[in-house]
């Protein structure tokens, strides 16, 4: 500014802090590391190392989290898929059984009780197949329940430790003090999202999944209900299928707090809370295929969203997710 | 001479490999397209929802979620319908060289030399006629799976009764590849290639 030669001594002009660009604080704060007195609005609370530290730890967290949730979406498809080939066989073995009285046998029917004997067998039938069915419906909980814990646990909180000089992160908010939400201050964690922004898209994608799985065992009842004319006990919704499922559905937010009782299944965008009531009839083949193509439709995982949030994130944390 | 066109024989089997694993794909698409449109008729009656159309928007969301995979089927179809025409063409290419082979030289064999065999090994017109007979085969089968791929969403609109029995008999002749005679393609591989062995 002064250049040599200039006879008139420059005179700076007084310059008050307020009057400064906004991005001259934060240059300050770098320059003369300036720690914890200037924030600029916006910028991260915590120190400038620890971020800097903090980010990669992030990353990392960030990186398993939704490998996690790519790899539980895969074992979802296969457990669904076992679910639904148990459901058919469910089916078919119910509707042969209620065809048999009228069946034309041939010459098979001069065998004695033959017609009882396949009806014998076909209930068995039904019977293994429920409990398979049972076990990928148990599967799927699990999975939808991991899914919901990887979705929690985006953040990556500070850790402060007296015992140690090194910094350490976690992402459990146990350990930390309270002005740290665990968001690296609202910071990016790759290149555009953050935090929260992870947060939401993993919530919208585990919602489709918690859904569907609602659905699913409305269904799953429905075909166990199937053969109860010889055994009496008929399924109630309100009731577990195996100990222990209500725990597992409350964690996938299937719980209501209002009525304190199981959620009942809905869609998206239709979410009501009324019961399904069903008919005492028994329902006939052609319910039965739609039941069927309920199940195989997935109807509230919509698969274009499901995949462009994969993308958004696969392209946004540099790993592949399939 | 006759090892060169052997050659192009080999080559001309290794597309006819990838044409049959295109053509298993395809049934299976076919079949994947074809069992949806079979049910959509169904999905569209509330009442074959039973209890289940208790539930707010249900037959809706069913029926969008099938046409969704319809469409998804539609499309994988016209990608291996998109391949097996690119087999057509390579095969098409290997009966273009092995025409030049014998035009293009400098010394251009007579009637006689192209008719003349050589112990058991093929004439050179045998094998010329051989690769143009596969080609107009897997040309006509190509044109006809076309057809018959772009009657499929034709079907949607018909009536449900003939529906299901033009899905079925659509399909039987996507299976059978009436334009692709096994015993005449079995006898040419033989007559070219067995010398050899």
């Amino acid at each position: 500014m002064v250049l040599l030669g200039i006879v008139v001594p420059f005179v700076a002009p007084v310059v008050n802090p307020q009057d400064l660009p906004v991005h001259y604080s934060s240059f300050i704060a770098i320059v003369f590391g300036a720690v914890g007195t200037i924030t600029t609005p916006g910028s991260s609370p915590l120190l400038p190392s620890i971020t800097r530290l903090w980010r990669p730890s992030a990353q990392r967290n960030i990186r398993n989290q939704w490998s996690k949730l790519s790899l539980l979406k895969q074992q979802w498809a296969s457990s669904s898929s076992s679910g639904r080939s148990h459901a058919t066989s469910i089916v078919n073995a119910y509707l042969s059984e209620k065809y048999i009285p009228s069946m034309e046998l041939g010459s098979l029917s001069d065998m004695i009780d033959i017609r009882n004997k396949v009806c014998l067998k076909l209930s068995k039938q039904q019977k293994l197949y429920r409990s398979k069915l049972l076990s990928s419906y148990k599967e799927m909980v699990d999975i939808v329940v991991q899914m919901v814990n990887a979705s929690r646990l985006m953040k990556c909180y500070f850790k402060r430790s007296s015992s140690s000089t090194l910094v350490q992160f976690s992402n459990s908010s146990e350990d930390n003090n309270n002005d740290d939400v665990g968001d690296g201050g609202g910071i990016s964690v790759f290149t555009l999202l953050t935090i929260p922004c992870f947060e939401k898209l993993a919530e919208e994608l585990v919602h489709m999944f918690e859904l569907e799985l609602n659905l699913k065992r409305w269904l799953l009842m429905e075909l166990f209900s199937l053969g109860s004319e010889s055994s009496p006990k008929s399924l109630v919704w309100s009731e577990e299928l195996y100990s222990g499922e209500f725990d597992n559905l409350c964690l996938c937010n299937l719980w209501s707090e209002e009525t304190n009782e199981l959620l009942h299944p809905s869609l998206k965008g239709h979410e009501s809370n009324t019961p399904i009531v069903s008919s005492n009839q028994h329902p006939n083949a052609e319910v039965l295929q739609v039941y069927l193509v309920a199940w195989l439709a997935e109807v509230n995982i919509h698969t274009k969203r499901v995949d462009e949030i994969f993308e958004l994130v696969s392209e946004e944390i540099h790993v592949g997710l399939s | 001479m006759v090892k060169k066109y052997q050659q192009r024989f080999r080559k001309f089997k290794d597309e006819m490999d990838r044409w049959d694993d295109l053509q298993v794909r395809l049934i299976s698409q076919y079949q994947n397209a074809s069992s949806i449109i079979g049910r959509l008729e169904l999905l569209q009656d509330p009442k074959n929802f039973g209890s289940l159309s208790g539930m707010d928007g249900i037959v809706d969301a069913l029926l969008g979620k099938q046409m969704e995979s319809l469409q998804l089927s539609f499309s994988s179809i016209k990608k291996t319908m998109e391949e097996l025409g690119n087999v057509v063409r390579s095969m098409e290419k290997i009966y273009r060289d092995g025409k030049q082979l014998v035009k293009g030289g400098s010394n251009q064999p007579s009637i006689k030399q192209l008719q003349q065999r050589v112990g058991l090994k093929p004439s050179l017109e045998d094998c010329l006629n051989g690769l143009m007979l596969l080609c107009n085969m897997h040309r006509s089968e190509y044109n006809l799976k076309e057809s018959i791929v772009s009657a499929l969403p034709e079907l949607f609109w018909k009536a449900r009764n003939h529906r299901a029995q033009d899905l079925s008999s659509l399909q039987q002749l996507l299976v059978d590849q009436p334009n692709i005679r096994k015993e005449e393609v079995e006898f040419i591989f033989d007559t070219i290639l067995v010398p050899e062995a």
